[in-house]
């Protein structure tokens, strides 16, 4: 395994990613698009809801616009980061298999593709978080910040679990909005959660963790520590066992 | 002896597409396997490769492989130049001698001119000589081509045939899958795969 391959894949997977241009030019509009709906749709009545990953039982009161911005900006950075992930992965399958035949390891490859896509995650991050926070008032940015690169390392981890699993497009895409529209589209939205039956159910689903983390630093000073640290270690499972299926599904027979 | 190929099988669900398959092959000797749509050539060039793996048998290389499969596959939104780069770093070919290389290619194959375009705006036949001067660029001692020249004109093809039989002179073995009976002159050895078998 050398560097030098490494940072040769990594500078073409970018390229490849940057001349995408309606890809880029989606990035950008996808959630600023969310959120402009969400300004003009979501009323500013208070509601209080309960923050649930916290030891001790903590009740807030948000407007229903700002608990909106806040889960659709994790929503939002969910959605386009697992099928940015989920692309990269499956988009030029064959062609980097050639590269792998021709000498490339396929550890090389796959770290090339994951430095990638981690800067694209923590571009999106940055850009969705200063984003929401030009729409709505978030009381601790940088850490709101995290906890999108914390629900971008759980999903990005998922699309590339599915892009190593299933060869065609439709069947991915499906499966990526699958589990994406049921867990962070929907489940996660502390309101939803707040009255929900099985609350359990929620909790074992991906986004869960990075959901409160986003809650808890937009509008609290609590520590989000116990729940960034469960979401890397759900983000940390879909690595190992994406990376486990790209190896066995490039390496040489 | 370059190639060496024993007993090889292969199934897919009940249907054995290679059943027993021993093949060896020499330096400096071009080598052709036909055969109907559907008979196995492209599985048999896979398990060659190392795409895919044999049930059984065993195969052995010794030296450096080039590979051009039957399509074309390349990264779309790199350009010419970029796929030489890359491919050479895989290789472990240096810049210097990469470039030789590439400019080699590219002049003999006629496609400098787009040495600095990306791949989906090439045309399929632009495409497929890059397809097959990746599988040239680090010199291989072993030529696997799998119908390597779908799409070509006709001045593009006699480069093809001019550009294989200086390497067969310089002692690269060729392995090639053809549709086309008139090109039997051209091999030493010709070999039909019929019913999973070589004849």
């Amino acid at each position: 395994m050398t560097t030098k391959k490494i940072v040769a894949g990594l500078s073409m997977v970018l390229r490849m990613l940057v001349r995408q241009k309606i890809v880029i030019l989606l990035l950008l509009i996808i959630p600023a698009f969310f959120l402009t709906v969400v300004e003009f749709t979501s009323s500013d009545r208070t509601l209080p809801f309960q923050l649930a990953s916290l030891d001790e039982e903590v009740f807030i009161s948000l407007s229903e616009k700002g608990i909106s911005f806040i889960f659709f900006a994790v929503a939002t950075t969910g959605f386009l980061v697992s099928f940015l992930a989920l692309n990269l992965i499956q988009k030029n399958s064959t062609a980097n298999r050639r590269l792998i035949l021709c000498g490339f390891h396929p550890i090389e490859l796959l770290i090339s593709m994951l430095l990638a896509l981690f800067m694209v995650i923590a571009l999106i991050a940055v850009y969705v978080g200063l984003l929401t926070n030009a729409f709505y008032s978030i009381d601790n940015l940088g850490k709101f910040i995290l906890s999108l690169l914390l629900i971008g390392f759980v999903y990005s981890g998922y699309g590339l679990v599915v892009g190593s699993l299933v060869k065609g497009e439709l069947e991915g895409v499906l499966m990526i909005v699958l589990l994406v529209n049921i867990d962070v589209g929907w489940l996660q939205n502390p309101l939803f959660y707040a009255e929900a039956q099985h609350q359990f159910i929620i909790k074992f689903l991906p986004a869960y963790y990075p959901s409160q983390t986003a809650i808890i630093t937009a509008v609290t000073d609590y520590s989000p520590m116990n729940a960034i640290e469960n979401g890397i270690l759900y983000g940390l499972v879909f690595l190992v066992l994406s990376m486990l299926l790209f190896f066995i599904k490039m390496r040489i027979k | 002896m370059i190639l060496e190929l024993k007993h090889i099988a292969k199934s897919f669900g009940k249907k054995k597409v290679l059943k027993d398959i021993s093949l060896n092959l020499d330096k400096g000797t071009i080598t052709g396997i036909v055969g109907e749509n559907g008979a196995g050539k492209s599985v048999l060039m896979d398990i060659i490769v190392g795409v895919r793996a044999a049930e059984k048998g065993t195969v052995n290389k010794y030296g450096k492989i080039g590979y051009c499969p039957q399509s074309t596959i390349l990264f779309e939104n790199l350009t010419v130049k970029e796929h030489f780069n890359y491919f050479a770093l895989a290789y472990g070919i240096n810049k210097a001698q990469s470039k030789k290389r590439s400019e080699e290619l590219l002049n003999h194959f006629n496609y400098k001119q787009y040495e600095q375009e990306k791949v989906s705006h090439l045309s399929g036949g632009t495409q497929q000589k890059l397809n097959l001067s990746i599988a040239l660029l680090h010199e291989p001692e072993l030529l696997i081509l799998d119908e390597p020249y779908n799409g070509f004109d006709w001045d593009t093809y006699q480069r093809f045939w001019g550009y294989t039989s200086k390497l067969k002179e310089q002692g690269c073995a060729i392995l090639i899958v053809t549709h086309l009976l008139s090109e039997k002159e051209r091999l030493d050895r010709i070999y039909e795969l019929e019913n999973g078998v070589l004849k």
